[in-house]
């Protein structure tokens, strides 16, 4: 949950570091998302102080340095926010809100956290790979693309205590297949609670949210609408969401009430009610824990 | 240097209003920035009951614009009065309340419940909001119904009465003087002007709703332009709306005729561009030798027409 109240400031980039093709990592000094964010929070950014284009891009925190104040950013320069960001050169300025939106819910004790990261999704489990902490075996990280390319952070994610398993669609690299693939096969080993996270295109945090209502497992997904203004205002970002309490879906903001919901309480595209509501009613199995 | 104007019988302590729909319902801000530093704010749109709004996707990034149909998601007029106001009467700015409806009577019914509570300074009447199916444009649409509404809001309200004109019409100053004769106190110029986007691969509308309202700097000179008509058409005062992104922005409704104006999509792109348009206006007033910011309103020298601020003395 929030905790403290964004701030808006204009913050310096410190580091640019390109990954390959369009992606890069970006880090801003900004005092107050580095010391308060958490991880699956998000901050409102914009390169330069220029009118176009008009509106602030989401971007997930990759990394919080808080020694040196800054935070760092996985960006794929695919439109026009997101490319003015990455030409950006050293001390030059962007506009920051954040830290924004609502985090992770850590595993509890003796829980095993699996995420579930499909192309630049990828991007809050670093952070959320390395607050969990170093115990061994404690997270693991399902780091999904279509091809090799698509992975440019995986030499990136060792040394967090974090057991990384790439897959590609095209067998490129590692398991060959959709990132469920070696989830499920996970899955049905595993011999431990776990905790299911997942961030990256719709359809993939869909199938996660399918297998977690199968299973009757925890899951929660980060979810990425367009968004206008990040703090609950315009109304933009809404998703169907219905809550243990709601009779029917009902619109949130990801901005404010996410962009992390409980997976089961998401309204998915081409359905009617959320998995957890459908679970209850259709095979009086009550919801997902 | 005095930045206060008074409209309506409202005092504002400067020409800035938070306009409809882009600033929640104030309290969202708290933090960000300190909301005593607006001359005014005005309520998302608020209905008797509690509305989903439209589909997503909801916004689409245009040049220097953005196309929305939100379609007046909102609380209701109750559970604002009840759970926000409350919060919003802390700070020393002025309320104006956002009143939608689907019929004449609802309008009426929303005004009804305002009036006489503590904290809300007057309403704005959305008669010109283009995403909801009933009501909205319906009512701005036509000058019949514009005084209609608007004189129904008037026999239920001591409060200020401003309705909100549409610029999707032919002619501005007949409605606004439509307006002014079912008794409004000021106008608000304008609303979003209605539009549509295609995404081309899929064919079809890239908002939920079908089409939206474009704001932003991309409208900026068709609201001067209206803002300035209405207020020619007119003996109320004009708040002037539209794309403003700074006191230059601010300066050109000012000087067509507008006391004050409100700023809108750049909420979203800049939450603390209030300190800086103020800081701004004051150094334009400075630079002109200018005492009080309303010797700048209606100044503009307009080939072959009185000054908007001469009018009377000439009529």
């Amino acid at each position: 949950m929030i905790v403290r109240m964004p701030a808006n400031g204009i913050v310096p980039l410190v580091e640019r570091e390109g990954l390959g093709g369009p992606y890069w990592l970006l880090s801003f000094r900004h005092g107050e998302t580095a010391r308060e964010a958490r991880p699956g929070q998000f901050v409102m950014m914009k390169a330069g102080l220029s009118a176009e284009p008009p509106l602030r891009r989401p971007f997930s925190i990759l990394a919080v340095d808080r020694q040196r104040e800054t935070f760092t950013l996985f960006v794929k320069a695919i439109g026009q926010g997101s490319h003015a960001l990455a030409s950006l050169g050293c001390g030059e300025p962007a506009q920051c809100l954040g830290p924004l939106g609502r985090s992770f819910t850590p595993p509890p004790p003796g829980t095993e956290a699996l995420l579930v990261g499909g192309g630049y999704g990828v991007a809050p489990f670093r952070f959320l790979g390395e607050d969990l902490g170093h115990g061994a075996g404690r997270a693991r990280l399902f780091y999904g693309g279509r091809t090799a390319a698509d992975l440019p952070l995986l030499d990136r994610l060792t040394g967090l205590g974090l057991t990384v398993v790439p897959a590609t669609e095209d067998g490129s690299l590692g398991v060959h297949g959709r990132v469920v693939v070696p989830l499920e096969a996970h899955l049905d080993e595993a011999k431990r609670p776990v905790r299911l996270y997942a961030c990256g295109p719709e359809a993939m945090m869909h199938a996660v949210a399918r297998i977690a209502l199968d299973r009757r497992l925890a899951a929660e997904v980060s979810l990425d609408p367009w968004m206008g203004c990040g703090i609950g205002t315009c109304l933009a970002c809404v998703v169907r969401v219905q809550g243990p309490e709601d009779a029917r879906p009902r619109y949130r903001c990801a901005c404010t009430e996410g962009p992390v919901f409980d997976a089961a309480r998401v309204v998915w595209p081409g359905e009617d009610a959320s998995g957890a509501r459908r679970a209850a009613e259709h095979d009086g199995r009550g919801a997902p824990p | 240097m005095n930045l206060a104007v008074e409209i309506a019988g409202l005092r504002f302590k400067n020409p800035l209003i938070a306009a409809s729909g882009t600033f929640g319902y104030g309290v969202e801000y708290e933090g960000v920035l300190d909301l005593s530093v607006l001359g005014g704010l005005v309520s998302k749109g608020l209905y008797l009951e509690p509305r989903e709004g439209a589909p997503p996707p909801r916004i689409v990034e245009t040049p220097s614009g953005l196309l929305n149909a939100i379609g007046l998601q909102g609380v209701g007029i109750h559970a604002f009065v009840r759970d926000v106001l409350p919060r919003l009467v802390r700070y020393d700015t002025v309320v104006l309340v956002n009143v939608c409806g689907d019929t004449v009577d609802e309008y009426a019914d929303v005004a009804r419940v305002c009036d006489g509570v503590p904290g809300i300074a007057g309403l704005e009447i959305n008669i010109s909001c283009p995403n909801v199916k009933k009501g909205g444009l319906a009512f701005g649409g036509d000058p019949r119904m514009t005084h209609e509404v608007v004189a129904a809001v008037r026999s239920v309200t001591r409060l200020p009465v401003i309705p909100k004109l549409s610029p999707n019409v032919g002619d501005i100053a007949v409605f606004a003087r439509a307006a002014e004769e079912a008794g409004a106190d000021a106008l608000s110029c304008i609303n979003t002007l209605l539009g549509l986007s295609i995404d081309v691969e899929a064919r079809r509308p890239r908002l939920g709703f079908g089409t939206g309202g474009l704001s932003g700097p991309a409208i900026r000179p068709v609201a001067v332009r209206m803002a300035w008509q209405a207020a020619r058409a007119v003996r109320i005062p004009v708040i002037g709306i539209g794309g403003i992104a700074s006191a230059t922005d601010a300066l050109e409704f000012l000087i067509a005729g507008c006391p004050a104006v409100q700023i809108g999509t750049a909420n979203f792109v800049c939450p603390g561009i209030y300190a800086r348009i103020l800081a701004d206006l004051q150094a334009y007033l400075e630079r002109h030798g200018l005492e009080d910011i309303g010797a700048v309103v209606g100044t503009l020298e307009y080939p072959g027409l009185p000054r908007p601020c001469d009018r009377e003395v000439c009529e």
